[in-house]
Order: C-alpha cells, then structure tokens, then sequence
C-alpha cells in the first residue's frame, strides 16, 4: 500500500495555504545539539547551567535573542521543557538558571559539564527594551521571577545612556532563597542603578530590609519613579497580584506595567494549545504581555 | 521460562509440555485442590470456558475464579436466587423508554460513561433521575432527586422506601399474585422498617425518602441501576433492590427493570461461562447431582462436587491453605488484587503460569510466562452487560510466533491426556452452545450479523431477547426475601471514629488496568495524580475540613482500631459529610487501615491534623 | 472554476484513475447500520466503493495529523547524540471526502501552516494529499440528525479547497468541480464529457432543496459567536455545562479541526529513543497543569469554557481566517452528556434570553 509519487504539485497552484514555497519548510522541532560547560549552584533545587551550541553558526544565530525570550531545552529520553533566557544579549555566556521541578528539569540537574543535550530558539516575543529608551525603568520581582527580569536588569545598565532611573525591588521568603547574590551585591553597589532588596523572614546575621517586595515600594525614603516609567514585575502568583495592586495604588497605567508570564508548553512555536490563555499563546503571542493585554485576554491567569 | 533469576524464551511445546507436566505432578502428589485456576474479566468467552473446563475435567477441581469474584458473587447468588437469573433483565437501549431511572452507588460517569450517556440523555427527554449514592458524582448532578445516603446504609433506605409504597397501597398486587412467592416473609420483616428511623440512620431527610418512593412506584417503567464492580453492594442491599422491583411490578417490561451492571468488558461473559467456584457454565450449581451429572455426561468425565476457594480465599490474609499451584489468565492480581499480599501467595508456589500481554508484575513472579494475544488479533466472543454476546474480528496479525490463550489452554489439556479438537474458535462457540442452553443459538455466524445477539439466544429465538420474563413462564418464579431490618452496614460509629472511611474509584484509572500505562495522555493524567499526592491522598468534604481546620494539601492522619494512616488531604465537595474517601489506587492508606485484614469496605476512623 | 459532468456508474474509473496516477486511495466503507470508516480501495472491494454513506465517526484529519506522529529519532554514541528527523508523506487521496471535512481540513492548513513557524511534518503530508469531495444531496444517507454545517457555512456543499467535487445531479449524472490544477488534470480521463449551463442549474436547485433537509439547524450560531467572543456567557451556563460533561475527551478526538497535541520522549532501543506527537485533549485536567502542580484550568467547567471559547471566538476566526468549528456534528453524536456544539449553543441561546432587561408593568399600569 502507498505508492510514493514522483509528481510533487507546485505550490502555487495550490494557494498560500499549502506549503510555503516550493521546497520543505524548515522543521522547528528539531533540537540543536548543545554542551554544558559548567554549573554553578544557586539557591535550593536552583543551578545556573553554563552551555555553548556544538555548531558555531548556531551560536551566533541565537546570540541575536532578545531580553524575555525563551528556548526549548531537550533531555533526550526524557521530554523538553521550556526555559527563560537570563543572561542578557549584551554578556558573552549564555546560561540557563532552571529549579529542578519535575522529571526534565531533573534530568538536566543530573547533567555534568561536558554532556550533551539540545536547545532550540529563542522563542517568544521578548521584552521591547527599544521601545522604552528615555524611560525610567523599575523591577518588581518576587523569588525565582528574577531569572527572567535578569536580562532585562542586565540589558538596561549595558545601554545605560538611554534610559531615564533604573531600580530594582527584589524580595525572597528567607535570605537563602535569594537568587543571583554576586548580581545583587554588583547592583546594590552600582551608582548606576538603586537596589533595594528585602526578605520576608530574616535569619542571623541579616541587615538588610524584611517584609514583603510591596513594602519597599511604600517605604517613605524610597521614591518610585511614576511618571514616564514602565513597571516590570515577575513573581508568584500571589506576590504577583499584591505587586500589580501596588504598582496602580502608586499611579502606574495598565499598559505601563509588563510581566512575562509561564505555562505548560510542549511545542514553542504555538501548535501544540497547551499554553493558550484566553486568546494569546503564550509562547508566540507572549511570554511578554502588559497588565492591560493580561486583562483582555479572555481568560484567568 | 524462570531459569534461575531470569526468564529464558523457549519454544511453545516446550513450555506447554513443562506446565502439563507439573500440573499432573502436583496433582498426583497433592490432589486436584492443589490447583487454582484464576481469570480476568477481560478474558474472552472463549478462553474462560475451556480454562474451567481444564480445571474441572483434566485437573478435576472447582478452585476456579475471574479477578473481581469477590465483588461481583453476591450480585450473583442474589438475582439467582430471586429471580432465577443472574444477569441484567432488560437492555441499555431501554433506559429511553423510563419513566424514572434509579441509579443506586454506580459513578457511571467514570466507570460506564457509555451507559451514563444513556441515563443523562434519558432524563432530558424526560425520565425522572433518582440518585442514590454517598458521593456526590457527576451524573447526580443531573439528578431530579439525589439521596446522599451514609455508607453502608442502602439497605435500609430500600426497606424504608418499601414501607412507603406499601403504606400507601402503590405496590403492584397483581403482578406479586401472579409471579411472586414468600410475599408474606417479606410483609413480615417490613413492618420494622420506620421512616423516620431510617431516615436518621441514612443522613437523609423522611421527605425525600417519601418522594424517591412515590416516584419509583408510580411509574409505568422504572430502571433501578446498580454495579457488580469493586464497591459491591453487599447482599441485604441486593435483595432490598430486587424487592423493591418486585414490590412495584418492575419486571418483564419494557423500560423496567434491574440493570446488574458490568464494569469489564467481559465480567458477564465469564460468569456465564462457569469461572467460578460453585456453578457450572450456565449456572447450574456445582452441589446440584443433577447438573453435575448432566456435565459428566456432555465431557465425559467425573467432576469434583464440592465448592472450590476462589481468588478471594486464595489471596485473602488469612489464606494458609495447601495450595501448590496457580493458572493465571490475563490476570495480574499483585497489582489488582486488593484484599491481601498475592505477591507473598505466588512466591510460595510450585508452579505460577501466567497468560497475558505485557510483563506484568504478576508474570514477572511466574515459572512460566506464556505471551499470547490482544483485543482484534484473535477471533473471540465476549458478553457485555446487557446480556449481549458480540463477536469480535481479528482484524490485525499478531507479533508472529503469538497464539490465542484459548489455544494455549486447549493444547495443555490435549498433553494431558484430553482428547481436546478444536480448530477454530467457532468450534468452542459451539460446544459453549451445546452446554449452556441460553447459548444455544449463539453461532458464530448468527452473531456475525448484526450486533451480536443478546441472550437467551437459543435455536427457538435466533435474534435474541432484548428483556426478560416478557412472556409467561413458571407461576410464581419470583422470590421475595426479607431483609432484616438490624443489618445494616453502617460502619459502627462513634465518638472515638466519628468518620466512615470509604474505598472507591477515581478519574483516569479503571481498575490498575496496566493498558493506562502504555497510553501516553491517560498515562499522564494518572501520573499527576501521583505527582500532586505523591503519598496518595484522602479526600474530605469543606465543612468537616473545615470544622477540623484542615487546608487541601495539608498532612492528616487517619486512626482506626486496627491500623493508622498518613496522607494528605484533598478537598472536595463530592464527598459526603461524616465520610472520607480513598481511591483504590493508593494502596497504603488502605493496607494500613485494614490492619489484620477484615475485608470491610467501610472502615470508622477519626481523622487528626499532622503538626508541622 | 471548471466543470465536467460524469456518468455514476463510472465511480470505480475515477477511483483506479486516481490510483493509476500514484494515489493511495482511501474511501469510506460501510460497516453495520451507519457505522462507516476510511480504508484503502483495493482491487478487491473496489465494488463496495459508493458516493452516498453515512459520514465516518472518525474525521480524515488523521491523514494528515496521525493520532501518533514520530517527529525524531535520537541515538546516542560518543558522548553525543545524533538526531534524525522522520518524515512520511505518503501520496494519498481521500475519496468521498465531505464538505464539512474539507473545511476541517482547511482549517489545519491555515493552523499549522500558518504564521511564523509552518509545521514541516504537516506540510509534507498535506503536499501529497489529493481531496475528492463529495457534495451531500442524500438526506437519507448522508445527512445524519447531527449535522449542521448550513449553520457554519461549510456545506452541503464546498465551495473551495478541494481538488474536484462530484455532486449528485440525479438520473445517473454526477457534476464534477476541478478545484485546483491536479484535480483538473484528471478531466483528461474519457470518462468525462462536457456539462452545460442547465447541469449548473440542476446543482442550484439541489442544493437549495437539500438545504431545506437538515434537522439540527442552530440558526443562533452566529449569535453565539459574538455572546462568547464578549465573554457575556453567564458562568452558571458554564457550570450547567461542565456538570454534564463526564471528561471523556471524545468531542476533541473527533473533531476534523481540533489540532492539540503533546510530546513524548520513549525509548526504541539500548541508545535511542524517538519522539513522538500524539493527540491531546483540552478536555482532559492535566491539559494545563505546570510541574510545580499549578493547574490554571482545573475545574471541567472551565475547561468547557475553553473549548467553546476556542471554536467560537472571533478572535480566532480572525485568526486563522477559517472556522475552528465546520458543523460536522460528531461532537453531537459521541457526547455522553450532550453538550456537543448544538446543545452548547442552544444553552447559551436560553441563558441569553433570561437576560431580557425589561422592567416588569407595575399594577396601575403606568
């Protein structure tokens, strides 16, 4: 049964709709072999995984990603998963920083430099770091939602020239739950950039803030810049909701405040339906969404 | 085969000749009971009749069962002893014609969607919905009328709702006249049975027992559902159901009715076809001289008379019974038998055989391992529910070197000895015929047209019978049977085990059938249930959580008097308050509770918060 | 677009015709009853071939999405991995192929042909596929109590992308429509003679007639579409819904355009695996769970929101600028609790006739 043919119809008698172009399409689930360089330990079930593309060319194509995207990371045998792109188009690594969460994410907390996996992307649309020079930038982020917000910090100060102040709110439950430490100190040192940091529950030995990420922003000596800012936040679900009402108490728009937000994701290019909220696919219409896009989307995040 | 700590592949005769071989050894050294011969719900009629005729004719013992025996028997005992027929008596198809439609303690929204579709269909066109069950399910959602009884306390419910009807002159008197008998046994016991006692006892209001009552008995047609599977009803429930049929004249009609339903695609099937340990194929009982000598006659061989142990006795704690040897077809009872530690009981073994797809946990712990094949790789026949044979086409060529178990069984009996020729599977169909009379005319090639034939399927009505005792029989074939109003089964609370512990089902995993774990999206589904609980869960109504101050997710402990428990709660609004429910998947919690193994399926505990 | 007309008795000429141009050909067979299903012509049955059957359970979508789909195959040696993608594009026609379904089929092509990233595994099947539509004019054997594509506009009769249509013209003549250059290609055939304006005419009246024949006519479907694509839908009509769902999943496992899917990894050998796609169902709850275990769609009444959301709204119509819902009625006919498209839509006319805002007449009148 099944007889291949020789007659291949030519597709523009067939309309826009079947295949595009003559030759086969490009096929974009196909993984690009990658190698672990190193692993550096973060904070419980966290590593930042150092990791270069075997193929030269490949490397340089994805160098061009954009601050918010996101690259598909496949453990062969054991699934893919998607994974923010923390550092910053402007740095020479490029890294992943993945809590181990379930079996892929597992697996690659298994790896050891010098193994193999795959990676495909970047994926998403990104954060529009352009389309906001001449303004004041302010981080909202809660947990393990620095990851994404990283490269945006790290973007902003290398292009520091164009935009207006730059802060940083970031607050974890216990000072060990606080991500990227070394970026912390570098930021909380640098005339560049204000850096407020806060814990919700301090341990011996800590100085610095305690209370929630939302405190600092009521703090009486920190003065947020409202006017002719866009408000970045990123968080769980709960210190997420506090940070959006906050962000409005202080006068922010709707569309002034962005977020990227997370789903189940199996395919990254928007096939798949699994990470469809409302009217978006997060995974090609997003991750990066404003508060006002998150309202009209149709559906409860 | 085992060799040592592995298996090695040998060829068929080879493997068939070992197992004849260590049959009749331990046959000779320690008698026919020394052999057990289990099947699965899902084996074909086919196979399951030629393993109880292994079993009885070749081995000479009646240790002969199917997987889910435990549950199903006394549905069993109780439509054979009351209405002389153990099956459904009328057709799924008929539940269009209801007027009301009870379904009592069956979530047939997971367990028979099909018929669920039926049922909800049903009651939008009109049927009146009557929903018995301690669980708030799916389909009661859809209920005209849903009586959240406590546990175990059905029977009383049946009783009170017979009072009603009687009291209220609605039951059917000439129907009870003319076909029923020891109606007066029935009046007698009945007279205990109160409203108001019984709806405090059920944790129901009086006004609604009184309604579900007059709605039943006031119907032209009325269905009462209820499921044979693993939360069987005990026997007092049965007969309160099949009473309360006959109170109402329920029988014999169309849209009427008793619907024992099957949970397996072939739980009907292979009961009909003798896999168990006290009836023939057919029905006929094992004790009976005069079957027994009718089945001697048509195999030509002496048959054992008494009763034999079935999976139940065999894996049960308390077993201790000289047992050397086990035939296992397509059964996987280290997984799936949940009333003791099979895994302990096939170690002890001399021999272990085991049929069936994949390399199950079972077979893993057999001596020999025989592959065999899947649903549409062989020619077979099964019965559904509603009494339907269906036959079922090979459609696909099994792995090459596969054979149907039904060949596997024939050729062992024939290198025992057995002068067994049957070349086609239409060839067991027709000795099925010639032995279970309500077979008789369920030939291959009649069931072939259509969609199969619905039994009785006999040479005088070809094309089947889609209800029973349509035309007249015997007078007075019915029977009535008191059901005493002090058994009831609620679980014995009290201040110290203020809760019922309850056993049942779940979404996504139908019995630990081992096809789940080869589906990738029912994998999935299973796999997060296991991931969002890892240790299983318990799942509690708002309030009484509430009441406890317990959050979904949080740690508890379950106490009862013979064992204890911890899991982590899962919150919901289907289950009944004063109840906690844990699916069948989550083995521990249920072998901690049960302690020293009483096989209660309702279990009084006290439910404590863990300390962080 | 031209046309031709054709004798019905020479169905089986048409059908080697294909064959003889490479095709693997497949039609839909009879069973029992109504039940029919998709299966390869051969020499030998051939004869059974026939233009009017019941529509199969189970949507041609499968020659073009299959159920389970390898996308990979990795091995491992040397400390690396070498991965080959898989492709099968067998060349095949689809004989008999319905109005609804070609739309189906249509809709896929927009979906993942689509946008940034066309999906190469579709493309290539799709590029072999021929579409042999047949126009439902039989009210008897084609149309079953389920159908309503008059209401979403994809039939009895399509008006595009297929590559030939033969319609039932009545005393033994079938017109047929060449869609695109191969079905064209195939008017070489001698079976085919030239069709006159009258023959169109004779297609108009039919058609009109057989419009008249279709018992589910959910003329409020438009309406719906607008209701749900401004989220008034009352929740309660949501719960009304999810209560009677029982979470089978049949209603996306047989719709022609329903495109989900998710991804395994398994194992094949010692050092390889392959990856594969297999259907997924939005109606299932661990649809959307995270690891982690956050599930932003938990409850089934939400889900059924989302499904209906997904086929109705306008948002995604304009999208893909085709209809994520081609009035087949499958979804009907498989729903154990009744909540296929023509029920929901029903329910959503009746929630929205509650909402009539007019104040009661006081007693005086005034």
């Amino acid at each position: 049964m099944g007889v291949n043919g020789k007659t291949i119809v030519a597709a523009e008698d067939r309309g826009a709709t079947r295949g595009a172009g003559p030759g086969p399409v490009e096929n974009v689930y196909l993984p690009k072999l990658a190698v672990l360089d190193r692993v550096q330990d973060e904070i419980a079930e966290v590593k930042t995984f150092y990791w270069h593309f075997v193929d030269e060319v490949e490397q340089a194509k994805f160098r061009a990603f954009r601050p918010g995207q996101f690259a598909q990371v496949s453990l062969f045998g054991v699934g893919e998963f998607p994974a923010s792109l923390p550092p910053s188009p402007t740095e020479n690594e490029l890294f992943f920083t993945v809590r181990s969460v379930g079996s892929c994410t597992a697996a690659l907390h298994a790896l050891k430099p010098g193994d193999v996996f795959g990676v495909r992307g970047p994926y998403g649309n990104g954060f529009p770091m352009e389309q906001y020079y001449g303004r004041n930038l302010v981080f909202v982020a809660g947990g393990i939602g620095l990851i994404p917000l990283r490269s945006c910090i790290v973007y902003a100060m290398a292009h520091r020239e164009r935009y207006g102040r730059l802060q940083v709110f970031y607050g974890a439950r216990t000072p060990s739950d606080l991500m990227y430490v070394r970026d912390l100190k570098a930021w909380e040192e640098s005339a560049g950039l204000e850096c407020h940091v806060t814990v919700d529950r301090p341990a011996d030995g800590w100085k610095g803030n305690v209370g929630v990420v939302g405190s600092l922003l009521k703090k009486p000596e920190i003065n947020v810049a409202v006017a002719n800012s866009t408000a970045f936040v990123c968080g769980p679900p709960v210190m997420f909701r506090f940070a959006i009402k906050d962000l409005l108490q202080l006068g922010f728009a709707e569309r002034d405040i962005v977020s990227t937000l997370e789903r189940y994701m199996k395919c990254g290019v928007g096939k798949c339906g699994h990470c469809c909220i409302g009217v978006a696919y997060v995974c090609v219409d997003g991750p990066v969404f404003t508060y006002e896009q998150i309202k009209k989307l149709g559906e409860d995040i | 085969m085992r060799r040592g700590t592995g298996f090695v592949e040998v060829g068929w005769e080879e493997a068939l000749g070992y197992i004849a071989d260590r049959l009749k050894s331990i046959r000779d050294r320690h008698g026919p009971d020394a052999l057990a011969f289990f099947n699965s719900p899902r084996c074909s009629n086919e196979e399951s009749y030629l393993l109880q005729k292994l079993a009885r004719v070749v081995v000479g013992t009646n240790n002969i069962d199917h997987g889910t025996g435990a549950y199903c028997n006394n549905s069993i005992q109780v439509l054979d002893e009351m209405i002389g027929v153990p099956a459904t008596t009328n057709s799924i198809g008929e539940l269009d014609l209801s007027d009301v439609i009870v379904v009592d303690g069956v979530d047939l929204g997971l367990q028979l969607p099909t018929v669920g579709g039926v049922v909800i269909r049903a009651k939008l066109n009109g049927a009146k919905l009557i929903v018995i069950d301690s669980r708030r399910h799916r389909v009661a959602e859809s209920a005209d009328l849903f009586l959240q009884v406590h546990p175990g306390t059905e029977s009383v419910l049946y009783g009170a709702m017979a009072k009603v009807i009687y009291d209220r002159g609605l039951r059917d008197l000439g129907f009870i006249r003319a076909h029923c008998r020891e109606y007066g046994a029935f009046l007698a016991r009945l007279q205990e049975y109160d409203l108001w006692s019984a709806a405090e006892e059920c944790g129901v209001s009086p006004a609604q027992i009184e309604e579900a009552a007059l709605i039943y008995a006031r119907a032209r047609r009325a269905a009462l559902l209820y499921s044979t599977g693993m939360e069987a009803r005990s026997r007092e429930t049965i007969r309160a159901i099949v009473n309360l049929a006959l109170l109402c004249g329920n029988i014999g009609k169309e849209g009427a009715g008793i619907y024992a339903l099957a949970e397996q695609n072939n739980l009907q099937g292979v009961c009909d076809m003798g896999m168990l340990p006290d009836r023939f194929p057919g029905y006929r009982p094992v004790i009976c001289d005069e079957a027994r000598a009718r089945f001697e006659r048509l195999w030509g061989a002496r048959l054992p008379s008494a009763p034999g142990q079935g999976a139940r006795e065999v894996f049960g704690r308390n077993s201790g019974w000289n047992l050397k040897g086990l035939w296992l077809c397509r059964y996987d009872p280290v997984n799936t038998a949940l009333f003791g530690d099979a895994a302990k009981v096939l170690d002890g073994m001399e021999l272990v055989v085991v049929q069936h797809i994949f390399l199950t946990e079972t077979a893993r712990r057999a001596h020999v391992v025989l592959p065999t094949t899947a649903f549409g790789e062989e020619r077979v026949s099964f019965t559904n529910t509603e009494r339907r044979i269906q036959l079922a086409e090979k459609v696909l060529e099994p792995v090459h070197g596969l054979t149907p178990a039904w060949q596997q069984i024939a050729r062992v009996a024939q290198l025992m000895g057995a002068d067994w020729r049957y070349n086609d599977s239409s060839d067991v169909m027709e000795e099925i015929g010639a032995v279970v009379p309500f077979y008789s005319g369920a030939s291959y090639e009649n069931l072939a047209r259509d969609y199969g034939r619905q039994w009785p399927c006999t040479k005088d009505r070809p094309l089947g019978t889609r209800f029973l005792f349509g035309e007249q029989g015997p007078a007075r074939r019915f029977k009535f049977v008191p059901v005493p109003r002090a058994t009831s089964r609620r679980a014995a609370m009290s201040q110290e085990y203020p809760f019922t512990l309850v056993l049942g089902h779940s979404l996504y995993y139908w019995h630990q059938n081992v096809l789940i774990r080869h589906s990738e999206t029912l994998k999935r589904e299973y796999r997060i249930l296991l991931l969002d609980y890892p240790n299983g869960f318990v799942e509690i109504n708002p309030e009484d959580a509430a009441m406890l101050g317990i959050k979904d997710g949080a740690q508890i402990r379950l106490c009862s008097s013979t064992g204890r428990a911890v899991s982590v709660a899962r919150v919901t609004k289907e289950v009944r308050r004063g109840t906690v429910f844990v699916p069948y998947f989550v083995r521990e919690v249920e072998w901690q509770m049960r302690g020293a193994g009483t096989g209660e399926q309702l279990i009084p505990v006290r439910i404590e918060k863990v300390k962080e | 677009m031209k046309a031709r007309l054709m004798r019905s008795e020479d169905l089986a000429k048409l059908v080697n015709a294909i064959r003889r141009r490479g095709y693997e050909v497949v039609a839909p067979f009879c069973n029992k009853g109504r039940d029919t299903y998709y299966d390869t012509v051969t020499d030998e049955n051939i004869g059974r071939v026939r233009l009017h059957v019941a529509n199969p359970y189970y949507p041609p979508k499968r020659f073009v999405l299959p159920p389970i789909e390898r996308l990979l195959r990795v091995k491992r040696a040397n400390g690396t991995y070498g991965i080959e993608a898989t492709y099968e594009a067998p060349k095949r026609a689809i004989f008999g192929i319905r109005s609804c379904d070609v739309a189906g089929i249509y809709h896929l092509d927009r979906f993942y042909l689509g946008r940034e990233f066309p999906d190469t595994y579709y493309a290539r099947r799709r590029r072999e596929l021929l579409l042999v539509n047949v126009v439902c004019t039989d009210a008897e054997l084609d149309i079953s109590d389920a159908c309503f594509c008059v209401c979403t506009d994809t039939g009895p009769a399509a008006r595009d992308h297929f590559d030939l249509q033969l319609m039932d013209l009545g005393a033994g003549e079938l017109l047929v429509v060449a869609g695109t250059s191969a079905g064209e290609a195939l008017f070489e055939e001698p079976i085919f003679t030239k069709a006159t304006q009258e023959h169109v005419e004779r297609r108009r009246q039919i058609l009109s007639e057989v419009r008249k024949r279709f018992k589910t006519t959910t003329c409020w479907f438009s309406a719906t579409v607008r209701y749900v694509s401004q989220g008034s839908v009352p929740e309660k009509t949501w719960e009304e819904i999810g209560n009677r769902c029982l979470e089978c999943g049949g209603c996306t496992y047989v719709c022609p355009a329903c495109t989900c899917f998710t991804v395994s990894d398994r194992p094949t050998g010692r050092d390889e695996i392959e990856r594969v796609r297999i259907w997924d169902s939005c109606a299932l709850g661990g649809f959307t769970r995270m690891a982690g275990g956050h599930n932003p769609r938990k409850s089934v009444h939400d889900r059924r929101n989302r499904r209906f959301f997904r086929k109705l709204a306008h948002y995604f119509i304009q999208r893909e600028l085709s209809m994520a819902c081609v009035g087949c009625g499958r979804c009907a006919a498989v729903c154990h609790g009744d909540v296929g498209m023509p029920s929901v839509v029903e329910m959503i006319r009746r929630a929205a006739a509650l909402e009539d805002k007019i104040e009661p007449v006081p007693a005086d009148g005034r």
